[in-house]
């Protein structure tokens, strides 16, 4: 078939063809990703509107294998001349990366997950409604306390994808989806202090949105930490809250993949079957996950998605996968090819990636602690070193003294090292929530370096 | 392309009633290679292309984005912004083409350069980073990026500009290993410049230095914790005044109260011996250009004159509102993004104290020679930076090096406090995360002491200092 067009074409007709052409010139295996996503956001302030924005984008990245080399091109342009040119490309960039035999290309799978990624009213709703959802955000926090002052945002998003995937092993898949959030972010001031608080909530069903609770909970993140203070220096106990803890799941997460573990730059390398976290801390990837803002049937490279579970009662189970990496290490892909958009190859990621709850509430946790702080915000977590795991972070939060909140506190630095964290969690709330794909509930630690004057 | 004619039409289109409409269009060509495990393992290339349309009326932004470039698309967008921005009123807008005087020569277009040469220096700078110490040394991982961005920008004031961004970057990371000790090692080069950008700052220099620095980091003491005196060397580049000035100065956060500098022109926010400079036109930097991305050209601005706050960095709205020219600080990530009030190159300016001096006149402290990644939190001023590598200074000597250090403070006390101000100037540079959006930075400041910071290491149990509940 000579193709001279990729009009009228569908994703999956289009990577297919460009998955031919790189065949016919000499790839002797070859991938082919489209995506395409549709986007609104609607900023307010004062109650108007003060940003608006609908966009569009799409685009092919094409992988390549020759000799054991791989390639990789991609182009927003999906007219056939373009993909010829990307597919060309990408075999030039084979010629000088270097080989590697465990480099494959995934076989296409007895058959993917059913997971539901849609909500078919999402396009159905008018722009008044997201308008006024976005107002709603704005109007519940400002109207929370007197002290809100000023919104530094309130803003509602959607977004719509498509993705195809095919490779010249048979792998040939296509999947849809959206999602749509709402966040808040609101300073609140008295006596010449500002301090500011967010809330948000990204879900695949509208109907799920609750702007009354993203715009609350910014406004009341916002006033607890006025009249803050500094303390002195001192070992204490540290209560996470779940947004904290998910900040250092990012971390962790990156810690659990079999590349990072490969290139000797995973703190967990060689620690399977070990203890690396306290009794009770259960860690689990999952692409599966009913709702998740991160499932999908199928990987970045067409791998079925899978739930992983890494650490196991503070047991460390096994890393995250991709095909790259089972090869090397003579398993399987666990499904955790990632892919941000078709500007990027196949990396190697977590999916809906979360601590499994406990049986405490947060407040039996706090009125447990004897002393310490409940830490509320963290700054420079990009410093935490993912290989040593020590980190050094800013620190704001509410004090704690006999089990009760005392005073805000601000500008502490807490510093430790994430396997000493981990293995000194002594409380795992029930209260999990998700912050798109990452998860946690309250989690207390028993004693942590927080330095102050 | 299209001609100017048709970007007229769309602009008509786009603005309506608005006060303002604009037309961003973008082609963006760039080379990627990535080097880990003493491999080649990514070479990447990339071509995408895209407009951005917005139309501005009062306090409202329409924006819109695609990736075709034709005329019928473009004009279907310009239609939907419009409708977007809830405007009705035709007007004709006529475009002239504008001028910079700043001039940013590309002596070899990365283009020209085949991407085996590129490979080479790849090769280079990860062999250099090796050879420091086999042993030791247990992964050495080298990036590299070129981009090569053609914009074409338009708007109903009748601006026209057509510019080539040609930008070179490499960096490199090294992870040094003994017994349980992992310590890291980092350095980069980039500027907006071509290919020969790698004359000037040799690869194998720069996987010398990321491999020496985390060897040194090996054998280096845990950092104190507590409040101390913190010299910050000129070496380490102008990371703290980006962000722990930077930031408060433009004018979208100051406009909304958002700044802790909000309101405050005119007045002392600093020690007398500061000056802090924002300049667009640094010949080469990684910051520069010669026009902004709403086609402003790149000028110089000074922020703090003296300590007294004497401007802020604007884009259009922003200037609008204030009733002041634009600074040329219009910048965005890409087509898919509005632009906002965004730093270029920012620097503290020299003063007059030899360095060595500052030093000496330090009974005890921190020595900052290399400054890591930061956060600022722009309402309150507070700020976080990591230190890859400090060293004591004790009674007027620099001594061990230190691991594991942080500061935090807070940015206008910190300008405040500044008592010594060295005679020298280092730059760095990196890509500034706003609002969801990258865009290059370089930054530069001299030797600089601050009587009193907070440094985050970590004590041992039953070492703690200090009384519960007490206040600062």
């Amino acid at each position: 078939m000579r193709i001279r067009s990729t009009e009228g074409m569908n994703g999956l007709e289009l990577v297919s063809a460009a998955v031919e052409e790189a065949g016919r010139s000499g790839a002797e295996a070859a991938e082919a990703y489209f995506d395409r996503s549709e986007e609104i956001v609607i900023e307010v302030r004062d109650g108007e509107v003060e940003n608006l924005k609908v966009a569009q984008e799409s685009g092919v990245g094409i992988r390549i294998l020759r000799n054991g080399c791989l390639g990789f091109a991609y182009t927003s342009d999906w007219s056939w001349p373009a993909i010829q040119e990307a597919v060309g490309a990408a075999l030039a960039n084979a010629r000088v990366a270097s080989p590697d035999s465990f480099n494959n290309l995934p076989e296409p799978p007895a058959a993917y997950p059913e997971i539901d990624l849609r909500d078919p009213s999402l396009k159905e709703i008018p722009l008044e409604d997201k308008i006024a959802l976005a107002r709603r955000i704005e109007q519940s926090g400002r109207s929370y306390d007197p002290r809100i002052l000023v919104t530094e945002q309130a803003a509602y998003e959607e977004s719509h994808y498509q993705v195809s995937i095919a490779n010249s092993r048979g792998v040939s898949a296509s999947d849809e989806g959206s999602y749509c959030g709402g966040a808040a972010a609101l300073v609140a001031g008295a006596d010449g202090e500002q301090q500011s608080g967010f809330g948000l909530q990204y879900t695949r069903s509208y109907a799920e949105l609750n702007p009354d609770a993203i715009g609350r909970e910014a406004a009341h993140k916002a006033v607890r930490l006025l009249g803050s203070r500094r303390l002195g220096t001192r070992r204490a106990a540290v209560v996470f809250d779940p947004y904290v803890v998910t900040n250092f799941l990012s971390v962790l997460a990156a810690a659990l993949t079999a590349e990072a573990v490969q290139k000797g730059r995973s703190l967990f390398a060689g620690r399977i079957g070990e203890r690396v976290a306290a009794d009770g801390v259960t860690i689990i990837d999952d692409g599966t996950l009913r709702g998740g803002l991160m499932s999908a049937p199928f990987d970045g490279e067409g791998a079925p998605a899978r739930r992983n579970v890494l650490v196991q009662d503070g047991i460390l189970q096994g890393f995250m996968q991709n095909s790259y990496t089972a090869a090397r290490d003579g398993l399987d892909s666990t499904g955790n090819a990632s892919r941000g958009s078709y500007k990027s190859p196949p990396e190697l990621g977590s999916t809906n990636f979360y601590l499994a709850p406990g049986n405490l509430g947060q407040d039996q946790i706090i009125s447990q602690t004897a002393s310490g702080i409940y830490l509320t915000d963290v700054m420079g977590m990009h410093t935490v070193n993912p290989i040593s795991g020590d980190f050094s972070v800013g620190a704001a939060g509410i004090w704690i003294e006999h089990g009760e909140f005392t005073t805000p506190v601000r500008g502490m630095v807490i510093a430790g090292n994430i396997l000493e964290l981990l293995e000194g969690i002594d409380a795992v709330g029930r209260d999990i929530r998700f912050f798109v794909g990452k998860g946690a509930p309250t989690l207390r630690v028993a004693r942590l370096t927080i330095s102050g004057e | 392309m299209l001609e100017r004619t048709d970007l007229q039409e769309i602009l008509k289109i786009a603005r309506r009633g608005s006060d303002f409409a604009e037309i961003f269009m973008e082609q963006l060509e760039s080379t990627r290679i990535g080097c880990e495990d003493r491999q080649i393992e990514r070479v990447i290339s990339g071509r995408e292309q895209g407009a951005g349309i917005r139309a501005v009326h009062g306090d409202h932004t329409a924006y819109g984005y695609t990736n075709a470039l034709d005329r019928e698309s473009l004009l279907k967008l310009a239609d939907q912004v419009a409708r977007a921005a809830q405007s009705d009123e035709t007007t004709a807008v006529v475009l002239k083409q504008r001028s910079s005087t700043v001039q940013l020569p590309v002596a070899r277009h990365p283009d020209d350069t085949p991407v085996e040469e590129k490979v080479a220096l790849v090769r280079e700078a990860e062999q250099s980073a090796r050879c420091q110490d086999e042993q030791l040394l247990r992964q050495v991982s080298v990036g590299y990026a070129d981009t090569i961005q053609q914009v074409t920008i338009a708007n109903t004031e009748g601006a026209y500009v057509e510019d080539e961004r040609v930008r070179c970057r490499m960096s490199v990371n090294a992870v040094a290993a003994e017994g349980a000790v992992i310590q890291t090692g980092y350095d980069s080069a980039g500027g907006t410049k071509g290919f020969e950008l790698f004359d000037e700052e040799k690869p194998s220099e720069l996987g010398r230095l990321a491999a020496q620095r985390a060897l040194l980091m090996l054998h280096a003491r845990r950092a104190p914790a507590g409040r101390m005196p913190v010299v910050l060397s000129g070496e380490a580049g102008g990371t703290m005044i980006h962000e722990a000035c930077g930031h408060g100065l433009e004018a979208d956060l100051a406009q909304k109260n958002l700044s802790v500098y909000s309101g405050k022109k005119g007045e002392r926010v600093a020690s007398p011996l500061v000056t802090v400079v924002d300049d667009g036109t640094l010949p080469g930097r990684f910051g520069s250009f010669r026009f902004d991305d709403e086609g402003n050209p790149a000028r110089k601005t000074v922020l703090i004159e003296k300590g007294v706050l004497s401007g802020f960095m604007y884009d259009h709205i922003t200037a609008v509102k204030d009733e002041v020219e634009p600074t040329g600080n219009g910048r965005r990530q890409s087509f898919q993004h509005r632009p906002i009030p965004r730093m270029s190159t920012t620097y503290l300016a020299s003063g007059e104290t030899p360095p060595g001096e500052i030093i000496r006149e330090t009974k005890s402290g921190l020595l900052v020679r290399r400054m890591g990644g930061g956060q600022v939190n722009t309402t309150n001023g507070d700020f976080v930076f990591e230190v890859p590598e400090g060293y004591l200074i004790e009674n007027g000597e620099v001594t061990a090096p230190v691991r594991g250090a942080t500061l935090t403070g807070n940015g206008p006390d910190v300008l405040n406090q500044i008592d010594l101000v060295g005679s020298d100037f280092g730059f760095s540079l990196g890509v500034c995360g706003k609002e969801g959006q990258g865009v290059p930075v370089s930054d530069a400041q001299p030797t600089i002491r601050i009587p009193s910071l907070t440094v985050g290491g970590i004590i041992e149990d039953g070492a703690s200092t200090g009384e519960e509940g007490d206040e600062d």
